[in-house]
């Protein structure tokens, strides 16, 4: 027992912060979804109640009688559908990119990957609002197309859910491309060489060789875009023009003009409830994977 | 197969220097040499993953230069077994057959076959993980093997392997070798190695070969000093022609070795020191250094009074042989056909 307790030692500045900082705030955040709103925003700390959930589904029309409403599911597939395509988006422009970097000479790679991550020194705010001088008509894209002959053409892009995809992937493409990149950076170069060996051409040995032992990389590049593109506002606000709405302005909304921290904070469990469940489904799916590697 | 004239340098480097060498079909022919000298650049080069300066390759009369790797008729044993690590061992050795586009059920046959070949029958399922590193050799040969290939080179197969299942391995490689009737490309640094297993060996240094000739050729008529000392061990004198096979040591001594030079020239004579012989006069003298007793033979090393050092490596047996004790004064007998004589 005395061994034990140096770790404990060891370990406890990590625990404090994953306490402190994780554990005890969604402890908090699925107290606070139980409870009842305060008139003026707020909640009253005594009073009980699943309102926020019943919420969630139904709706109370005047004489208390329960309806299915499904506005605030409808939220969620539209975040869910966006999501899906901002990570299957960068995943097919990831991928080129990811192939083509991984392969240069060793210099060039560490230069290759700074590049990639220069996007992170800028506020993300502003590079949205960037896109927006793009985007917007008589903005920049337009006025290149007038340049080279289209005398009236507009893309009519900003703010319609392209815009907002076209904002997501380009904030997220980062997060896919790292770990896609170390996964294929670590791929034993003798392998490919033997695959060549035995026959395979080019696009054979992307497919049977570095695609699979990619996988580590392509997965966890699909949950690093997926999961926090669920909650992003800030494209969907600026870019999408608050239009339609999206969980993540949703969230955002019951905690600030709507004054429903209860209801806020029920969303917020429930959104993570669900990527808990997947990141459970996709370890069930690859745990046979991961032991089989050496 | 038959390379021409290959040349290839990395930077300032010179891999292969102006290297021909024929290589008969059904032979187990060996890349000898210390690293850097080139044998793996050769290699390489025959199975495509290196482009040459100058040279041309063909196997089997059709010329493969400018083929890409996958479309050459060899396959390469890679040195750290490159097994695919996401199949299994029978998918492992598949891969080639796929890349062919064999029927599933032939392949599924041939892959039994080789399985059965390196004795892995019933390990096919497994994952490269769960495999020893002797069965994951296996199983990189068998997977080389399977297309047939006119040639196959492997690449310093054995260096991973502990020292008794490389003698095992070297069995038998010889032993597929043999069955399949192909032809094996058998790089290594490993003498023994080298001259345990070939039909013949080429020895490199610098990116030239210096000498090809059967295991027997190599070790008892090396014909360059580096030949002579990379291969076991060798004594080397410095020493004058002087007429027909007779050449004087810097002690005045005159001795008779294997070849005639042209009289005047200098050269070096070498002799293996287990053909050297101890005895207690001769003409040939000198003090004995250092006696190390290694078991089946004993090493005498005796300083001759030119002050050349020789090493004699005489077996230990229970009969009657002279006696000697460091600092004695003893003679070495040295055998006309065991002496080569080296120019180079």
């Amino acid at each position: 027992m005395k061994r034990v307790q140096p770790r404990l030692l060891l370990v406890s500045p990590a625990m404090v912060v994953l306490v402190g900082l994780l554990v005890a705030p969604l402890g908090i955040m699925a107290f606070v979804s139980t409870l009842q709103r305060g008139e003026d925003g707020g909640v009253l700390w005594a009073q009980h109640t699943a309102e926020a959930y019943v919420q969630f589904i139904y709706e109370r029309d005047l004489f208390n009688n329960l309806a299915v409403n499904t506005d605030y599911l409808r939220i969620f597939l539209r975040s869910f559908t966006l999501a899906a395509a901002t990570a299957i988006l960068t995943l097919l422009l990831a991928l080129p990119t990811t192939l083509w970097m991984a392969f240069q000479p060793a210099r060039r790679r560490a230069l290759l990957l700074m590049v990639v991550t220069v996007p992170f020194w800028t506020n993300l705010l502003v590079r949205n609002y960037a896109w927006i001088l793009l985007l917007r008509n008589g903005g920049v894209i337009d006025r290149g197309l007038h340049a080279v002959g289209f005398a009236h053409a507009s893309i009519n892009v900003l703010y319609t859910p392209a815009a907002t995809l076209i904002g997501l992937v380009y904030s997220f493409l980062p997060y896919m491309v790292l770990p896609i990149y170390v996964s294929m950076e670590k791929i034993d170069r003798r392998l490919i060489e033997c695959a060549y060996d035995l026959g395979a051409g080019q696009l054979r040995v992307i497919r049977r060789i570095i695609l699979p032992l990619s996988m580590p990389g392509i997965v966890g590049g699909l949950i690093l875009v997926f999961v926090p593109c669920l909650g992003a506002f800030v494209s969907p606000d600026l870019l999408g023009g608050g239009k339609s709405m999206m969980i993540g302005s949703l969230i955002q909304e019951q905690f600030g003009d709507a004054r429903n921290w209860p209801f806020g904070a029920a969303l917020a469990f429930t959104l993570f409830a669900m990527i808990l469940v997947a990141l459970w489904l996709h370890h069930l799916l690859f745990r046979r994977g991961l032991e089989a590697r050496p | 197969m038959l390379c021409q004239g290959l040349s290839k340098s990395f930077g300032a480097v010179v891999a292969l220097d102006d290297v021909s060498l024929t290589i008969e079909p059904n032979e187990f022919f060996t890349l000898l040499g210390p690293s850097g000298c080139g044998k793996t650049t050769l290699l390489r080069a025959i199975a495509g993953f290196v482009g040459l300066d100058r040279g041309s390759i063909s196997v089997h009369g059709q010329g493969v230069d400018g083929l890409a790797p996958h479309r050459r008729p060899v396959n390469t044993v890679f040195q750290s077994y490159a097994i695919f690590p996401h199949m299994t061992a029978a998918e492992n050795i598949a891969f080639g057959l796929e890349m062919d586009r064999w029927p599933k059920r032939r392949v599924a046959a041939r892959v039994a076959e080789m399985l059965d070949l390196v004795q892995l029958s019933g390990l096919g399922d497994r994952r490269p993980a769960q495999l020893s590193g002797g069965q994951q050799q296996r199983v990189a040969v068998a997977r080389a093997l399977a297309k047939n290939p006119r040639v196959l080179l492997l690449d310093e197969p054995l260096s991973a392997l502990d020292q008794k299942l490389r003698v095992g391995m070297q069995l038998e490689l010889k032993r597929l070798q043999r069955e399949t009737g192909i032809t094996f490309i058998f790089v290594t640094h490993d003498q023994r190695e080298a001259l345990t297993m070939s039909d013949r060996v080429a020895v490199m240094n610098a990116g030239a070969i210096l000498q090809i000739g059967s295991p027997q050729d190599i070790y008892e008529r090396p014909t360059a000093r580096f030949v002579a000392d990379f291969i076991g061990e060798t004594n080397f004198l410095l020493a004058e022609a002087v007429g027909g096979n007779r050449y004087r040591l810097a002690s005045g001594v005159t001795l008779e070795a294997a070849e005639p030079g042209q009289e005047g020239l200098s050269v070096t004579l070498a002799i293996r020191p287990e053909r050297a012989r101890l005895s207690a006069t001769g003409p040939v003298t000198g003090r004995v250094q250092d006696i190390v007793y290694e078991g089946t033979d004993t090493i005498f090393r005796l300083v001759l009074a030119g002050g050349e050092s020789v090493r004699i490596r005489q077996q230990n047996s229970d009969g009657a042989r002279p006696r000697f004790v460091i600092g004695d004064m003893a003679a070495v007998t040295l055998p006309p056909e065991s002496v080569r004589v080296l120019t180079a």
